[in-house]
């Protein structure tokens, strides 16, 4: 019974999908399953887990969020152009900065998602049009290079929380990025489970007017969801930024679909109210290792966005297909042992 | 009477020009079962809404255990005591049965922090109080009407509520499922909850009510003790008339050798089985039943909307496979569903697109392009067939009343010239007089020689309008009425209820 | 002036919306001979427009189709850009080979629409059948189509294609450019579709209420996978002129297309939930935005500024229809119910 309702949940067999995979990637090169390698993987995907954390909580509201990659780079765009004008060089700073602008940013999109109430899709790709070209337009649009990279930000990318030494000598480690998506996982499932404002995202996700009639105050849980993308969104941007050590104000813009695509994977439904971070995870696991492990199994990078879609495509028809079964079986009226 | 719980007096309202209420008067005793009946439109919503606060009258007063409320906020009939549950429930389907039902409570209280061992807590003292028993961590969204009512009434019990009141609590439930509820009610009574039953059956409101307010066009018309009225007053009181007319009388010389449509064994798993019938041109055919019984699934089958398992249907002697709409259709067949509003009319659209979207074929020329002119042409034409009261078709479906609505359909339907035409509900949410007309194109219908099968929640409407009955229940046909005069209403009543012997299934 | 234009509109726009798009259209024409008037009415300029929106134009009419029916499709663009590599590859080694250009051109032409069908009907087979919400659909077949182009050019752009193929994007008949007057046609096909077919008809009403349509006896699978299949061949003929226009194919180019086709579909009156939008209400958007555009370039704006003003104009065309339509729905509940007290009384 147990393992019956396990299969009802696409993230069980997005989860098998990882592991087969793993294994098969395994078995091809050995290289997959080391600790360095996961280490790795960790640091390079942490930032798009934190923005899926934020595009999961939109579609538990009932919404659609585009505008996270476009918040994340103009955090991290503004925020290193403010450090090296100001000469201020602190990551804190940096954070601060990018934090800020993804707040504002996500308050924007709220505006008229809550207020005007409009279509969330349609709004946060206006919202993010908006955003990247008034930072293209007014903040410029020249790329800074590894060079002119403030120190503490290379310095934060390098940082380890905990190293391994290899055989020969050197070390590698486990990055700080980890204890932030980690630190970030813990407060947003504390939030969703034990916070009103959380049961309220859900709320407004499964039946909106009822949440309105219950009481709950459906604007500002619609301000706290996006406000609470677009922080953590300002947190990637900066991450970003220390990961691959290199700003350029087109990066990462483009990419929102492959992120929305690991959180539907992951369980999330598009039409709200339900969904899991655990869940949410394991979709960022597979989009991650089928990005970035393609070459490992001996196919050329230009085959992972035909597998990132391949897969999405085959995660939501066996949803959608259990869904139609599930439906047609409900309406049972007579009781055959009359 | 008992110690007065609510009282409302004088209670007005008008919306913009409109007088929805006009000095109406109430008064329910403590765990007194009260019922407010009327028609559509009579004021019964507004009335609950100002008591539930969600409106604010423009004269009267309301008073709860003698204390005037003042604010009439939504916030204060709460704490005050009194709990409305919609007829949509209110619930959040991906949530579960604690949270649903102490969501309430958990807002109420203003906390930030969510402990859910106190939820828990709160939905199982609550489920207990009514004696029910369901799964606490099962998503609501899985559950039977019947059980998410339960779950509805059981939040409304986390909040004090000392009355409750039920908005068309039984239109979605099967018989055996509204006794269970009635029983529920009379649970609450004990221990001191009155409940106001809004409704607009008049049959269900005998088994439960010990008094009963009747509204007509948001006037007052009289509260009664139960035990003083029976059916037929009762509807001659909502209604101001008496809605006796002639029964339909079928002309057995309309008769064919071969009937237009015959039902063998037909089944469905889960749904009907051994259904067998015949229907002849010029007959009205009546299905009663309640819902759930099965009686839309057999015509939605019939039609093609979901096709059958096994059995056969003859159409004027010829075995049929019906599979889809198309199906149906092209075999003479029509139906207009049960809900206007979702299976039956594009509301947005122009009330001529809503009637030739059955006959676009006609009008298409050699070159597969339309025929605008031909088009426009057949909209106006039906919109007069059927005076549907619009000054051009082009006008969005929306703008026309209940009655005009339905006419709508029956004109998109009439267009395909059906040999048989399934109606189901035909009259749900129409006011008297439009009910009246619209029974009167059904019998030109038949008339003309139209075999035409009328589904009705109203076992008067069925009398009326039809020359022979069947009486669905359990997804079985338990009786066949030959003659539909040689039944009188309540013992009709008895046989949907199951209270007779059938004699004819068992 | 306010009667003379309200008289004007009564007989002229079906779609109420129309009207003020009307009026937007004119101001942004006006605007900009004002600002610029030496350069913006110039035949040259004129021409300039005419040869640049079609292509965009073209995925704006095939994101309509969807919006209408109450989906969206979201891998247009993955679409014109998988056909147009494979009309590249087939041009370019025709190229190579030595093939006369009229066959390599024709074989092109052939292979881009065969495949569009083949993208449309696997979208519509999604929707339709399998029940995904074309939101998820379509993202996940932008992938896969984008992802295909990828594999196939491994990431190069393809260039060197017959000379006679470059007229289609670049050529001129009696002064006006080939891909308007493509674009041309192509809008009127659609608006035949729309307005006097079944097909169209249908797709009104599936938008509308995919349940009353079934219950009307509306084949709404077949409606579906149609609509995609014409949305996927409108994106075909937008790779055609893309590529020859550019003289080369790679993968992404025009992604920034997509927001663009939603922008004027929805400022076009199209509503995304479905039921709604015509052929003339994206037509005036398409010339208001291709006029802001070509205007705000002669200005010296960057294309920055442009992409700041589309997402700001999307915004404010929503908003100023969400407030336009409250007020629109409280003046007719208002004569609603005046109409009832009269009758009542």
């Amino acid at each position: 019974m147990k393992i019956k309702q396990l299969f009802r949940h696409s993230e069980t067999y997005v989860l098998f999908i990882v592991i087969l995979f793993s294994a098969f990637v395994t078995a091809i090169n050995p290289a997959f399953l080391t600790l360095e390698n996961l280490f790795d993987l960790l640091r390079s995907s942490s930032g798009t887990a934190i923005l899926a954390i934020g595009i999961f909580l939109v579609l538990i509201s009932g919404g659609v969020d585009v505008s996270c990659t476009t918040i994340a780079i103009v955090g991290q765009y503004i925020s290193v152009n403010v450090l090296i004008a100001t000469g201020f060089d602190n990551i804190w700073f940096a954070f601060a900065i990018s934090m800020l602008l993804g707040v504002t940013l996500g308050a924007i999109n709220a505006v008229f998602v809550s207020l005007f109430k409009l279509p969330t899709l349609i709004v946060t790709l206006g919202t993010s049009s908006l955003y990247h070209g008034a930072m293209l337009e007014f903040v410029g649009t020249k790329a800074v290079n590894v060079g002119g990279l403030p120190q503490s930000i290379k310095d934060f990318g390098a940082f380890n929380v905990l190293n391994v030494s290899r055989p020969d000598g050197s070390t590698f480690g486990l990055s700080v990025f980890f204890v932030i998506l980690v630190v970030i996982i813990l407060v947003t499932w504390f939030i969703l489970k034990f916070t009103m404002i959380g049961r309220g995202i859900f709320a407004i996700g499964g039946n909106l007017e009822a949440a309105k009639r219950a009481g709950f105050n459906t604007r500002r849980i619609q301000f706290f969801v996006y406000m609470y993308a677009g922080l953590l969104a300002g947190i990637m941007g900066v991450m970003h930024l220390s990961l691959i050590r290199y700003s350029n104000p087109n990066y990462l813009v483009g990419t929102e679909l492959s992120v929305i695509a690991a959180v539907v994977l992951g369980g999330a439904r598009i039409s709200g109210g339900s969904g899991t971070i655990t869940g949410t995870m394991i979709g960022v696991i597979l989009i991650t290792i089928l990005e970035k492990n393609l070459i490992m199994i001996g196919l050329s990078s230009y085959w992972q966005q035909f597998f990132v879609g391949l897969v999405l495509l085959i995660g939501v028809s066996i949803t959608y297909l259990q869904a139609k079964f599930q439906d047609s079986g409900r309406r049972i009226i007579v009781k055959e042992e009359e | 009477m008992a110690e007065v719980f609510l009282e409302a007096r004088n209670i007005s309202k008008t919306f913009v020009g409109v007088k929805a209420l006009d000095n109406v008067d109430l008064t329910i005793g403590k765990g007194e079962i009260h019922c407010l009946i009327g028609e559509n439109g009579s004021g019964k919503s507004t009335l609950i809404k100002i008591i539930g606060g969600v409106y604010k009258a423009d004269s009267g007063i309301i008073r709860i255990e003698g204390t005037e409320l003042r604010g009439m906020q939504a916030i204060e009939s709460i704490r005050a005591g009194i709990q409305i549950i919609y007829q949509d429930l209110s619930l959040f389907p991906n949530l579960t049965v604690a949270e649903n039902i102490s969501v309430n409570q958990m807002l109420e209280s203003n906390q930030q922090k969510v402990n859910w061992k106190q939820v828990r807590e709160t939905a199982r003292k609550a489920l207990a109080e009514i004696g029910e028993d369901i799964p606490l961590d099962e998503r609501v969204e899985s559950l039977s009407v019947a059980k998410k009512q339960i779950i509805a009434i059981s939040r409304a019990l986390t909040q004090n509520a000392k009355l409750i009141i039920m908005d068309e609590a039984t239109s979605a439930i099967t018989s055996e499922e509204v006794s269970h509820l009635f029983s529920i009610i009379l649970k609450l009574k004990q221990r001191g909850i009155a409940t106001l039953f809004v409704s607009h059956k008049l049959s269900e409101v005998f088994q439960i009510a010990e008094n009963i307010t009747v509204l007509r066009d948001g006037k007052l018309l009289g509260v009664y003790p139960s035990s003083e009225l029976d059916e037929e007053k009762l509807a001659y009181i909502m209604t101001g008339r008496m809605l006796k007319f002639e029964p339909y009388r079928y002309d057995e010389q309309m008769k064919d050798p071969v009937p237009l449509l015959e039902v063998k064994n037909l089944a469905k798993a889960g749904q009907y089985r051994n259904i067998n019938f015949q229907l002849q041109k010029g007959e009205i055919l009546g299905i009663i039943g309640l819902i759930g019984s099965g009686r839309t699934e057999v015509v939605e089958s019939i039609f093609g909307i979901d096709g059958a398992d096994s059995g056969s249907i003859m159409v004027s002697g010829k075995e049929v496979h019906i599979r889809n709409p198309r199906d149906g259709m092209r075999h003479g067949i029509a139906f207009l569903p049960e809900d206007r509003l979702t299976q039956g009319l594009f509301d947005v659209q122009s009330i001529g697109n809503n009637i030739v979207i059955t006959i676009l074929k006609s009008f298409l020329k050699k070159s597969r392009m339309l025929d605008v002119r031909k088009k426009k042409q057949a909209e106006s034409e039906w919109v007069e067939k059927l005076s549907i009261k619009t000054p051009t078709p082009a006008n969005p479906a929306n703008s026309l009343s209940g009655g005009n609505q339905q006419r709508v359909v029956l004109a998109k339907w009439l267009a395909t010239d059906p040999k048989i035409f399934i109606l189901d509900g035909p009259t749900i949410g129409i006011d008297i007089g439009s009910k009246h007309t619209i029974h009167e194109i059904i019998r030109d219908l038949a008339r003309q020689g139209m075999g035409i099968i009328m589904i009705s929640d109203e076992a008067q409407e069925i009398l009326d309008n039809c020359n022979r009955i069947l009486v669905m229940s359990g997804g079985r046909i338990i009786r066949e009425i030959k003659d539909s005069t040689t039944i009188s209403r309540d013992e009709l009543l008895d046989v949907i209820a199951k209270r007779v012997e059938t004699g004819a299934d068992a | 002036m306010k009667l003379n234009i309200s008289k004007l509109t009564q007989y002229k726009f079906k779609e109420p919306k129309n009207k003020y798009l009307f009026i937007i259209m004119l101001l942004s024409i006006i605007i900009m001979t004002i600002l610029l008037p030496t350069s913006f009415l110039r035949g040259s300029n004129i021409q300039s427009m005419a040869s640049q929106f079609p292509e965009f134009g073209f995925l704006a009419l095939a994101m309509m189709l969807a919006m209408i029916t109450g989906g969206i499709d979201l891998s247009v663009v993955a679409a014109a850009n998988f056909t147009g590599v494979v009309a590249a590859v087939i041009l370019n080694s025709a190229n190579t080979a030595g093939m006369p250009a009229g066959t390599a051109i024709f074989l092109s032409i052939i292979a881009v629409l065969g495949i569009a069908v083949l993208c449309g009907l696997f979208n519509g087979m999604m929707i339709a059948f399998v029940g995904v919400p074309p939101i998820l659909a379509t993202l996940g077949t932008q992938g896969l189509f984008l992802g295909l182009a990828t594999v196939i050019t491994k990431g190069y752009s393809i260039g060197g294609f017959p000379d006679a193929f470059m007229t289609i994007g670049n050529g001129v008949v009696l002064g006006i450019p080939i891909p308007f007057i493509l674009f041309v046609i192509g809008a009127v096909l659609v608006a035949l579709l729309l307005n006097r077919t079944k097909q169209g008809f249908n797709m009104y009403m599936l938008g509308t209420n995919p349940t009353v349509s079934r219950y009307s006896g509306v084949d709404n699978s077949k409606v579906i996978i149609k609509t995609y299949i014409v949305t996927a061949l409108l994106a075909g003929v937008a790779s055609i002129i893309m590529i020859s226009r550019a003289n080369s194919m790679r993968p992404g180019y025009g992604s920034a297309y997509l927001l663009q086709a939603i922008l004027v579909v929805v400022l076009g009156g199209a509503d995304p939930d479905g039921g709604f939008g015509n052929i003339p209400g994206l037509l005036m958007a398409i010339i208001t935005l291709q006029v802001t555009q070509s205007g705000l370039n002669i200005m010296a704006f960057s294309p920055f500024f442009r992409k700041f003003m589309w997402g700001f104009a999307l915004l404010l065309v929503m908003a100023i229809n969400f407030i336009a339509q409250q007020y629109g729905d409280y003046k007719r509940v208002k004569r609603m119910k005046e109409q009832v007290a009269a009758t009542a009384s």
